[in-house]
């Protein structure tokens, strides 16, 4: 599902490697949390998945498609068989969460009548049905995290790359949002979960891979932070 | 579709302003392009028109021409005899279509009549007047011909290819409608880079929405086809006012008011600004296209 080999990132005008001779392996259905410290390379892994960036050596297959040499008119496409969330939400503060779940269908071209079923089934799924009609800034951290995630798996992707999406709310509703994730790679999707949160990846007992300086220094199933 | 064209008007309503600059710009400099190329179709006309009707003038000396070019005075009655005999002869002859002699009396007659009303018509005596041969030729561009053959002659004075004359006007017309050119170009950059202006701007307050699209996998083609729509349209409408500017100016002031003035000028019509339209409407939405399409490819990498 996910293979990513010897793959080392510098960026341009940093002396030490972002990512230092990586490798690792993820298969389909797994549930992988990354942990390590701020700069240890958790969030350029993510973004060699999503394709945001390229490496500067070493190889990168996600979903079968080899993503150093994918043309760029395929990268769309790709990343329709992804789905992402973040920290920060990224939610369009002027549409309802309704609207912010449907523009995501809208943009790759659904059609409307899938889109008024599609929606509101995820809505539910989330258990946000009945605040369809509501504005991200009306509903609280959590409520909007579920609204990025409803967004996120609207299309049923393969897999679900989460960058902290519990950093900014409380541990009760992380849980909440820890639980609905679970659901979701109970339902087949591969996740990726990169957190801080250490209370969540002890008590789900989940594989870790850790990182640290840009190298992994552990990969362990069923492990703790 | 729908949300490409609901894209499009947002973005067109957001930027009101800028739109409006960019309507103005391609307008303006639209205009002047079709007014150049009416000016380069005018000069056309008016050449086949007048190169048609030019003639070579062989003057004949006078008592006061200078000594130079006339040392025996008033050119003879044989001179006269010699140069027509001359003109008749079989080496030109083939490249004459017609010629005519014009003597004191008359050339003073169209002296009056042409500087009617100026100071010099007064002061001016018959004798001061050339006695001219006009030679109208087959073809307007031999003029050298008749120059060479009787530049130096005893008895005459000068001999000038009226044509001389045209194509000075002719490269004056041409250098105006070449500066028209030269300020639609600049402001078709300036409108180019505008349009670019507009767009980024417009993508930049549309940069949310457009991190979304990209995550969530929008091809390219939803991603800016709005944006370059939105400059496309903004064109249009900028080259179509130019279009009606251009047929406006064809109607009112060339054939309304300059047709009028002279009467005896062809010149350019409604059937010739109608071919120039398209042209400005075609160039307009194509420089719309490219900055647009440039400028929003260069700043949304996937």
């Amino acid at each position: 599902m996910i293979l990513i080999e010897n793959v080392s990132k510098q960026y341009r005008g940093s002396v030490r490697p972002a990512l230092n001779n990586v490798s690792i392996e993820i298969s389909k259905g797994d549930f992988v949390f990354l942990v390590g410290a701020s700069g240890s390379g958790k969030s350029s892994l993510m973004r060699l998945m999503l394709r945001e960036d390229v490496p500067s050596s070493g190889s990168v297959h996600v979903l079968g498609e080899n993503l150093v040499g994918i043309p760029s008119r395929r990268i769309p496409f790709f990343r329709r068989r992804l789905g992402v969330v973040f920290q920060d939400f990224r939610l369009l503060p002027n549409k309802t969460v309704a609207q912010n779940v449907a523009f995501s269908l809208e943009v790759i071209g659904k059609s409307q009548g899938f889109i008024q079923e599609a929606v509101p089934d995820v809505l539910r799924l989330v258990g946000l049905d009945g605040k369809a009609d509501r504005l991200p800034s009306e509903l609280s951290g959590g409520e909007q995290q579920r609204v990025a995630l409803a967004r996120a798996i609207v299309n049923k992707p393969a897999i679900l790359l989460a960058d902290e999406p519990t950093g900014n709310l409380d541990p009760a509703t992380s849980q909440d949002i820890m639980a609905l994730i679970e659901r979701i790679n109970l339902n087949g999707t591969t996740v990726v979960m990169a957190t801080h949160d250490r209370s969540i990846v002890d008590r789900l007992k989940k594989r870790v891979v850790e990182l640290k300086d840009g190298e992994i220094i552990r990969d362990q199933v069923g492990g703790s932070y | 579709m729908k949300f490409v064209f609901k894209e499009v008007a947002e973005g067109i309503s957001r930027n009101v302003s800028m739109v409006v600059s960019i309507i103005l710009v391609t307008f303006i400099s639209l205009t002047f392009v079709g007014t150049a190329s009416l000016l380069q179709m005018q000069i056309g006309q008016m050449k086949n028109y007048w190169y048609d009707r030019a003639q070579v003038a062989i003057y004949l000396c006078t008592d006061v021409s200078p000594d130079s070019a006339c040392p025996q005075g008033e050119a003879s009655g044989d001179v006269k005899t010699a140069i027509e005999e001359k003109l008749n002869s079989a080496t030109l002859k083939p490249y004459i279509e017609k010629f005519y002699f014009e003597n004191h009396d008359q050339a003073y007659e169209t002296f009056q009549q042409q500087f009617e009303g100026n100071a010099v018509a007064k002061y001016v005596t018959k004798n001061q007047l050339n006695e001219t041969f006009w030679v109208k030729l087959n073809n307007a561009n031999q003029g050298k011909i008749i120059t060479e053959s009787f530049t130096g002659v005893a008895g005459v004075e000068e001999v000038r290819d009226q044509r001389s004359y045209l194509d000075q006007i002719f490269s004056i017309l041409n250098a105006a409608s070449l500066a028209a050119i030269g300020v639609a170009g600049l402001m078709l950059i300036s409108a180019a880079l505008l349009i670019s202006t507009t767009i980024r701007l417009s993508a930049f307050s549309r940069r949310r929405e457009l991190g979304i699209m990209r995550l969530v996998g929008a091809s390219n083609f939803y991603i800016q086809l709005p944006f370059i729509l939105e400059g496309v349209v903004a064109a249009t409408i900028g080259s179509v006012l130019a279009g009606g500017a251009v047929l406006a100016i064809v109607q009112f002031f060339v054939q309304g008011y300059l047709a009028q003035v002279l009467p005896f000028t062809s010149f350019v019509g409604l059937a010739d600004g109608l071919l120039v339209v398209p042209v400005l409407i075609g160039a307009g939405i194509l420089l719309a296209a490219l900055a647009s399409g440039l400028s929003i490819r260069r700043y949304l990498k996937i």
